[in-house]
């Protein structure tokens, strides 16, 4: 039996394609295909004061809302060296208008075109945005710059991904931060008759085994739709980021002072732990003591607590941080020994706290409760 | 009454050191450091295996334990990239523990030479964040074929600067690279290199192996290179003492001696007592298992002195397993009880004794397991007692086939189909395939990417053959055995708040070790499996007490594929071919600690394992089938096979398990009485072939054995015990051999 007649015996992989009948694309390989379509622009103003309060990076001194490249791209699979970016759409807006132009290789031999394109077009910008840009879509056209031995930092900006901010803002109400679920959750529009990212490799094979282009059309009429929203989401991002009291969920409001103190922005998390009330206001009065007992502000910080207390806020947090503070800055054991003794009091309220961490925080209390005793001077129980 | 057992008590001399100079091209930086941790000069093959690689050639250095074969590669490595820091080396272990071991002897030169030389290991445990770091400066990347396999080699992308000043491939303990995963792994070479010449390196391999028949052969299949030879051992060793132990007889009538695990215990008891520090090695996890149960016991007291002795095998934790090799190098562990897992190059210290429960199955393990008692000053010993296993019975019969015979040849096949198929799909994800490309030395490139072009699987366009899938082929492989399944999780259940992972196993042993109501031992706790969850791969277990342990039954059933070769002489019909074998354990057997008496049996229902692989077969002519009646020759068919299994893996030169033989009265193959023998893994590695090329070779040897036996009616170390093949099967057996080879 020959080599061939042996692959023959074995199981023919599973391959999901639609096979109809072959008519192969005329190969063109000159350049790529290439369409482009005006949106009106998404209006708030996009400033950098406000980017920079969203995430970590640094942005450009000369930041410009008209420099900013959106960017997705559509691929053949997931990972690894054999994973392709057969379209990438790009937008940018110029005045009040939103230009989107998408790239697509109608076969292998227009990648090289297609990646030289973008080259020339992202020299243009100082800054890339994204969703899920940073893990994904720029990491995948590095490595297909290098398999086409294409040298090139055209991609190494500024890059703003809008996916790592949502997370942190929505994530808490939305649970699931995909594209789709924040353009209907925030901004109101529920796509129609989208095609299921999952199904985009299939078509392009489908496209490339029968040569029918209209294959193509759901795809990128889902990769414009996506480009258009990282305008849209990217501009109600910094009308929300400057006016966070138009949120109108307390865990949306909460969340954003939470990133905004990770990256130091104290004033503005302030705002929003004030704003945050409903089921959200203990954690946020937390958070906001927390603030100001970092920032020294010890007084601001044990007025908080003593009002969670009042209000029975929290459960026994404000009084083991207020005991901290009578132990190790004011010095005052017996108001100490008095703030744990309450809490030891509110834990043996029955059916409190049904969890099995309270009989850790009990002993903690405990410990803490005798070492209150020794530093006051009496002898333990 | 010890010496009356002993069949023969060999000793091996001393040996002096062969030292040679440091070579010339040796960066000079390199040996004040070397001097200041007092090696003055190099061991001959050192200075050997540095001269050659730093002249350019491939090399493959055959050594014994301890002999400083790391020096043959890191010298060369060290001096390359104080020379050139861009300069890259990577690494390959078989295992995560060897390659935490040879790393921190790599950073201690480092250190002392005070360079910036960085060293980084790759593994499924390196950190996400640290992945970077190890990606863009690691000047010597550390990891396993599996790693290089699976994360690395389909990422290329993100090693450009590793694949772009790739200067060395170090590759230590080739000889465990046989078989299914080393015929894996000359096509991740192959798929290697291949990206090197895309991103213009030329590296350089250096190979390490243990004593075996083909080091050079095996190194030359690994690479598909030509390979120098370094095997001038220059390194000293103490007096050694190799003692054959045949246990007593204790019916003469059946064969039967007395149990190798008593005996060990006995052995291994006498030395422990005696407060020599010892190792013992045990052919199967489960009597890992049971002999430290009893030597644990032997030293319980209530100083917890138990922990003096420990278990040591694959499924324990890495943690545990790092403590016990602590343990064990710095001697607060006396005694240790391991599976082949201890046989590589671990650094566990040079021990005192050995004791072998049973032979290791090839006289390179059995070299190995040995080489971990001896010292290169002082005196050590090695014990070897014999089961009552044929092939046992065999080497302790004929001492010097052991001590004289050269070890087995590492075969592999890197032109498997499955397996070369399975890279060539990797292969051709991570890099486009052109016309006129081959793929390292393999045959048939055009015909391959025909059919994965006809599969869809690529596209060919332009010249080019481009990955046109959505898969992510290099998850489909497992390099260690044909199943790219995921290992189970042991789950111990004993506290029902705190279920506790101890441990994990492969799919294939699953059904055999793991099945419902099966006793599992883990380090001399016993356990029973309550539930075993086939499709999340997990089995939940909870201690128990009992006295006795399971072993569980192994049915295989045969079809036939494909008929690649036929031949007929003077009627017997032999063929080599394609066959699917199916196994699937049904029942297991309750067996009584300290007797050894079956309690009872239980049944298991598990699903069936499928294997693909290649058969050599003898079929019986009609005339002399019809001599016998059924049962007469069903006795004999089993005798036959029965000696076949002794002397196949002594003649193919490969371990007991590598080639199975059974025997069919009507098989589906031929519809006849049939013996047939295949290669124990998916595609073959070629033991089926040889044993067709050997024409009747194996048929002539097995009559020789059941000739010279004395015994009346068949032992364990002929045809079998009686018990199996009644009062007829040697006879029987003994005349079917004589037809079949006139």
């Amino acid at each position: 039996m020959n080599l061939r007649d042996k692959l023959k015996m074995l199981e023919k992989p599973k391959v999901k394609v639609n096979v109809q009948e072959t008519v192969p694309a005329q190969p063109v390989f000159t350049d790529c295909w290439r369409t482009q379509a005006t949106h009106a622009a998404s209006d708030y103003p996009i400033s950098r004061e406000t980017v920079m309060l969203m995430q970590g990076d640094d942005m450009p001194a000369d930041f410009a809302a008209e420099r900013i490249l959106y960017l997705d791209t559509e691929t053949t699979g997931l990972a690894g060296a054999g994973t392709v970016a057969f379209e990438v759409g790009l937008g940018w807006q110029k005045g009040s208008t939103f230009h989107v132009k998408q790239l697509v290789m109608r076969d292998y031999p227009e990648e090289k075109f297609l990646l030289e394109e973008i080259v020339r077009i992202a020299e243009q910008f100082d800054v890339v945005c994204s969703f899920n840009g940073k893990t994904f879509d720029l990491p995948l056209l590095k490595n297909r710059f290098i398999m086409n031995r294409i040298r090139t930092d055209c991609l190494d900006k500024p890059h703003i991904d809008l996916l790592h901010i949502a997370r942190r803002v929505w994530k808490l109400r939305l649970q699931r931060c995909n594209l789709t679920n924040l353009e209907e959750a925030l901004l109101g529009i529920p796509r129609v008759d989208d095609l299921p990212g999952a199904q985009v490799p299939e078509r392009f094979f489908s496209y490339l085994k029968t040569g029918d282009f209209t294959l193509l059309d759901d795809v990128l009429a889902h990769n414009e739709q996506d480009i258009v929203s990282l305008q849209n989401l990217l501009c109600h991002m910094c009308r929300m980021y400057e006016n966070p009291e138009q949120l109108r969920f307390d865990e949306d409001v909460y969340s954003m002072g939470v990133a905004l103190d990770r990256f130091r922005h104290t004033e503005e998390a302030r705002r929003c732990y004030q704003l945050a009330g409903g089921s959200m206001h203990a954690a946020s009065q937390s958070r906001l003591a927390q603030s100001y007992r970092r920032s020294g502000d010890k007084a601001a910080a044990v007025h908080i607590w003593q009002g969670m207390i009042a209000r029975g806020e929290g459960g026994i947090q404000p009084f083991v941080e207020l005991a901290k503070y009578y132990e190790h800055t004011a010095r005052d054991y017996e108001a100490a020994l008095d703030v744990v003794r309450k809490a030891l009091i509110r834990l043996a309220e029955p059916a409190l706290f049904e969890n099995c961490a309270v009989q850790e925080a009990r002993n903690a209390l405990q410990y803490r409760y005798d070492r209150l005793k020794r530093k006051a001077g009496k002898p333990s129980r | 009454m010890f010496m009356r057992n002993v069949v023969r008590w060999e000793t091996i001399p001393p040996r002096e050191a062969q030292y040679a100079a440091y070579p010339e091209q040796l960066d000079q930086r390199l040996i004040p450091v070397l001097q200041k941790r007092g090696i003055h000069q190099l061991y001959s093959h050192q200075a050997h295996a540095v001269r050659s690689v730093l002249a350019g050639r491939d090399v493959v250095v055959v050594t014994p334990t301890a002999s400083g074969k790391t020096m043959c590669y890191n010298l060369p490595v060290l001096s390359a990239i104080l020379e050139n820091e861009d300069a890259r080396a990577l690494y390959l272990f078989p295992t995560k523990a060897l390659s935490a071991d040879q790393v921190s002897e790599l950073y201690e030169l480092i250190e002392m030479m005070g360079v910036d030389i960085k060293t980084y290991t790759y593994d499924g445990d390196t950190p996400g964040a640290a992945r970077r770091a190890v990606r863009q400066a690691g000047h010597i990347v550390v990891t396993n074929p599996d790693m290089l396999h699976s994360g690395i080699l389909p990422h290329h992308t993100k090693w450009v600067k590793l694949f772009e000043n790739l200067r060395y491939i170090v590759i230590d303990e080739i000889h465990t690279y046989r078989g299914v995963f080393g015929s894996n792994l000359a096509n991740v070479l192959r798929r290697l290199i291949r990206l090197c010449d895309f991103y213009g390196s030329k590296p350089q391999f250096i190979l390490c192996s243990a004593t075996i028949a083909n080091p050079q052969e095996l190194a030359e299949t690994l690479t598909g290179r030509p390979v120098e030879l370094v095997d001038d051992n220059g390194a000293p060793m103490g007096a050694r003492h190799f003692v054959f132990y045949n246990p007593p007889v204790v019916n003469r009538q059946l064969g039967i001696r007395r149990g190798v695990i008593p005996e060990t215990r006995n052995i291994t008891s006498m030395l422990l007592k005696n407060g020599i520090q010892t190792i013992t090695f045990a052919r199967s996890r489960l009597t890992v298992e049971v002999l430290t149960k009893y030597l644990k016991d032997l030293v319980r007291d209530p100083l917890g002195n138990a922990g003096r002795v420990r278990g040591y095998r694959g499924g324990y934790l890495p943690t545990e397993r790092r403590e016990i090799e602590r343990g064990l190098r710095s001697g607060s562990i006396d005694a240790v009880v391991s599976t082949n897992a201890l046989e590589l190059g671990i650094d566990i210290g040079a021990l005192d004794a050995c004791v072998l429960c049973g032979y290791p199955g090839t006289i390179a393990s059995a070299w190995q397991q040995a080489g971990r008692a001896g010292r290169r000053k002082g005196t050590s010993i090695v014990f070897y007692v014999a089961s009552s296993a044929a092939i046992d019975q065999y080497i302790v019969a004929h001492p010097d086939y052991f001590l004289r015979q050269s070890p087995e040849n590492a075969l592999l096949n890197p032109d498997n189909l499955y397996i070369l198929l399975s890279h060539f799909k990797c292969a051709a994800f991570e890099l486009p395939f052109e016309d006129g490309d081959s793929f390292g030395n393999a045959p048939g490139t055009p015909e391959l990417l025909e059919y994965l072009t006809d599969a869809n699987i690529v596209r060919h366009v332009d010249g080019r053959y481009h990955w046109s899938a959505e898969d992510f082929p290099a998850s489909e492989i497992s390099l260690r055995s044909a199943s790219a399944e995921e290992n189970f999780m042991i789950i111990d259940t004993t506290n029902p708040q705190k279920h506790r992972v101890i441990g994990e196993m492969d799919r294939f042993t699953v059904p055999m070790l793991l099945h419902e109501n099966a006793i599992y031992m883990h380090e001399a706790q016993q356990y029973q499996v309550e539930k075993l969850d086939f499709d999340a791969c997990k089995a939940f277990i909870r201690r128990v007490d009992t006295g006795y342990y399971t072993d569980a039954d192994l049915n295989v059933t045969l079809s036939l594929l494909d008929i690649e070769r036929e031949d007929e002489r003077s009627g017997v019909q032999r063929g080599l071919g394609e066959v699917r074998v199916s196994t699937l354990v049904t029942m297991f057997k309750k067996i009584k600690f300290d007797t050894h008496e079956t309690l009872g049996f239980g049944h298991v229902r598990l699903p069936e394992t499928d294997m693909h692989t290649t058969a050599m077969w003898w079929t019986l002519p009609d005339e002399l089938a019809a001599k016998y009646d059924s049962d007469t020759l069903k006795n004999g068919m089993l005798g036959v096979t029965n000696l076949l299994r002794i002397v196949a893996p002594l003649s193919l030169m490969c371990a007991p398990q590598d080639v199975a033989v059974l025997y069919q009265v009507k098989s589906p193959i031929t519809n006849k009485p049939t013996i047939i023998l295949y290669d124990n893994c998916p595609g073959g590695v070629g033991l089926a072939h040889k044993a067709y090329g050997m024409q009747q070779l194996l048929l002539e040897q097995a009559l020789q054995i059941v000739t010279d036996c004395s015994c009346p009616f068949g032992c364990p170390s002929c045809a079998g015990p009686m018990g199996e093949i009644g009062t007829t099967g040697k006879r029987t057996a003994w005349e079917l051999l004589n037809e079949l080879t006139r």
